[in-house]
Order: C-alpha cells, then structure tokens, then sequence
C-alpha cells in the first residue's frame, strides 16, 4: 500500500534537491523502487511520455505519479514540482548578498559538475530497463546523433525511434 | 526605448503562459525562447538584461528552472497573483495533458505493437537525455580550459565520481550533492574578486 503523505515527501525531497527537470530522477528512483512502489519500467515509459507531451521537460514526474499512483500521484507530483520553485524569491532576496563570495562560486560549480554525473546516472538508470537490447543501445546511439545535429525535431526523433521499435520488436 | 506595454492583467498572464506551456515540445530550449519572445518582444514587459538576471537566479533555485522563471516574472509582472496567474497558466493545462497521455497509455500498454514502440522509443530518450547532460557539460568544461589542466581534471573527477558513487555505491543522491557543494567550496574557489571587479559588476546590473 502506498502512504500518500511519504510518497508526496519522497516527491518533495527528490524535487528539492535536483535542478532542472530530470536529476530527480536517480532520487526518486532509489526511494520509490525501495518501498516497492515503483517497478523499473514505470521510470522509462513515464520519460517517453514526458518526452512527448507538452510543457517543461520537468513534467515527466506527472506521469510518473500517474503509472505509479493513479490521478493522486500525479496531482502530489504536480504539487512537489511547484513548491521547490517557489523559493527562488528567497534566492532573489538572499543570493545578491552573498554572490560575489569566492565559495559561493565554488560551491555552485560542484553542484553544476554534479548535476552532470547524476544526469548521466539518469542515462544509466534508462539504457537499464529491461526490454532494452544491444538493438536499443544502437537506437540510443541514433536518437543522440540526430539530437546532436540539431537538425532534427525531437517529435520526430522519437517518431523514428518508435518505428524502428515496432518493426524490430512486433 | 519604445514606450512600455501598460502591465498585464490576471487573465492574460496565464493566457500567455498557457500558451507557452502548451507550444513547448522537448523541453527547455523551445520554452526559453518562447518566454522571451513573449515578454521582451511582444509586450516589452522585461528586457533582456532583466530576463538573464532572473535567469541566473533560477538555475539556483532547486527543481525546474523553467517553474522557477514563471514565479519570477509572474511576480514582476502582477506581484502575488501574478505568480498564481502565471504557475496555473504554464502548469496546468500541460500538466492535464501529460497526465491524460499516461492515462491512454496505461489503457492500451499491453497491447503488442504499443509495447514494441516503447522498446524503441525508451533507448531514443536515453540518447536524448545524455544530449542533456553534455549540454550541461560544456559549459563547464570549457571554463575548465581556461582555467588550467588541473581544473579541467578535478571537474572530470568529480563528475565521474558522482556518476558512480550512485550507480555503484547506491549513495543517496542528496548525500553526493552535499559531497559536491563542499568539494566545490574547497576546490574551486576562485581567489576573492578585486572590489574593483565587484563595482563593475554592479555598474553592469543597474
């Protein structure tokens, strides 16, 4: 049984403590898989999703609540993504204070390079569900040369991605 | 300077922000650049100074930086109910949308062919998302260049560290990113800014 006031905490936690809209991923991944209320496919589909429905890329959480907990989930996913925002206007108020201070700088480029490490961790954590093959490895490899051309929209990449997964897996 | 838009009322700050949300597809870049075409061209409401200042703030700000960026000019544009205005606009009617598209998932994701374009599309967002992250890299890396081999190496290090500290030693992610902040306090500390650079700066700002 989930307890919707831990699993809106969980939510809360991991969303406090990321920046930008996936490095709660690793978090959330951790707490939900180890109360059980979670199954590793939810975290893959919840990002296709994401992926393809409109607004910040950060909203993927939504369906992850959804696939996990019903219409709460994803109305206490909603939730804990707006909160953490919220403290931006005590950041404004506070930050000009301190910006100029030489650990401040340092401190924030630890978090930067570690958002990286945990972004690839997110990278990890995808490429490691199951269903994903050597064939999924080369489709992860096409999907990132053509976002990397910057050429392609990335509608379109998933598109092909989906196409290539139907003719491959039927 | 063209005379200012007179600011904008409740509704039609959430009509823009809706439009926003709803008209952004993969995420960040496309939603930047529709909130400032929005705000600094259209109406004139922000400049681009001001936006890169509130920006900066954002990235900050835990969570989305984007969410973040709404409180912040809906709080510029039309104080306390401007922010209200602003969040429902930019989340709700997206928020409905990728919730519904859960819910038709869920309703057909065992049927074969679904579950065989999830098989290919699931590694599609994996590349996407290490797009993401070298995304984030560069920027680092590249101050990383300028600032020696040593820094360069120890930025490398750290990312890598944090990358397996998760994945192998299962750490909890809040305990890396304590970790990080104080290894960037220690490490990369640059030497105090001159208070001349400091003036400077300010000048910059106002």
């Amino acid at each position: 049984m989930i307890n919707p006031f831990i699993y809106f905490l969980l939510f809360l936690k991991a969303s406090l403590f990321s920046t930008g809209g996936f490095s709660n991923l690793p978090s959330l991944h951790q707490d939900l898989i180890a109360n059980g209320w979670a199954k590793e496919v939810d975290f893959g589909q919840s990002i296709a999703i994401g992926q393809i429905s409109p607004g910040p890329n950060g909203l993927w959480v939504i369906s992850l609540g959804y696939l996990t907990y019903g219409y709460p989930g994803a109305f206490l996913a909603l939730i804990a993504i707006t909160i953490p925002a919220l403290l931006v206007l005590v950041i404004s108020a506070g930050y000009t204070h301190i910006e100029h201070q030489a650990w401040v700088q340092g401190a924030m480029h630890g978090v930067s390079l570690a958002v990286v490490g945990l972004l690839l961790t997110v990278v990890w954590t995808i490429l490691h569900q199951p269903g994903v093959d050597w064939k999924g490895l080369l489709i992860a490899l096409g999907a990132f040369g053509l976002a990397l051309s910057r050429k392609v929209n990335i509608l379109i990449i998933l598109g092909l991605a989906g196409l290539v997964g139907y003719l491959l897996y039927r | 300077m063209r005379l200012q838009d007179p600011g904008p009322g409740k509704w039609q700050l959430f009509r823009i922000w809706a439009s926003i949300g709803l008209q952004s597809f993969g995420g960040g870049a496309s939603t930047t650049f529709l909130i400032q075409r929005a705000f600094i061209e259209k109406h004139r409401w922000l400049s681009m100074e001001e936006f890169i200042r509130l920006w900066n703030l954002c990235i900050l700000t835990p969570g989305i930086n984007l969410v973040a960026l709404t409180v912040l000019i809906g709080k510029k544009l039309g104080g306390t109910w401007g922010i209200v205005a602003s969040l429902a606009g930019m989340l709700l009617p997206s928020a409905t949308i990728t919730c519904l598209l859960a819910a038709i998932f869920k309703q057909i994701e065992h049927v074969a062919a679904v579950q065989a374009v999830l098989r290919g599309v699931i590694p599609a967002t994996g590349g996407i998302m290490l797009l993401v992250g070298l995304n984030f890299a560069l920027p680092l890396i590249r101050r990383g260049y300028k600032e020696g081999v040593l820094y360069l190496l120890a930025s490398s290090v750290l990312i890598i560290a944090c990358a397996l500290a998760v994945i192998l030693l299962k750490l909890s992610v809040i305990i890396v990113l304590l970790g990080a902040v104080i290894l960037g306090a220690l490490f990369f500390s640059r030497k105090p800014v001159s208070p001349l650079l400091v003036e400077e700066e300010r000048g910059k700002q106002q």
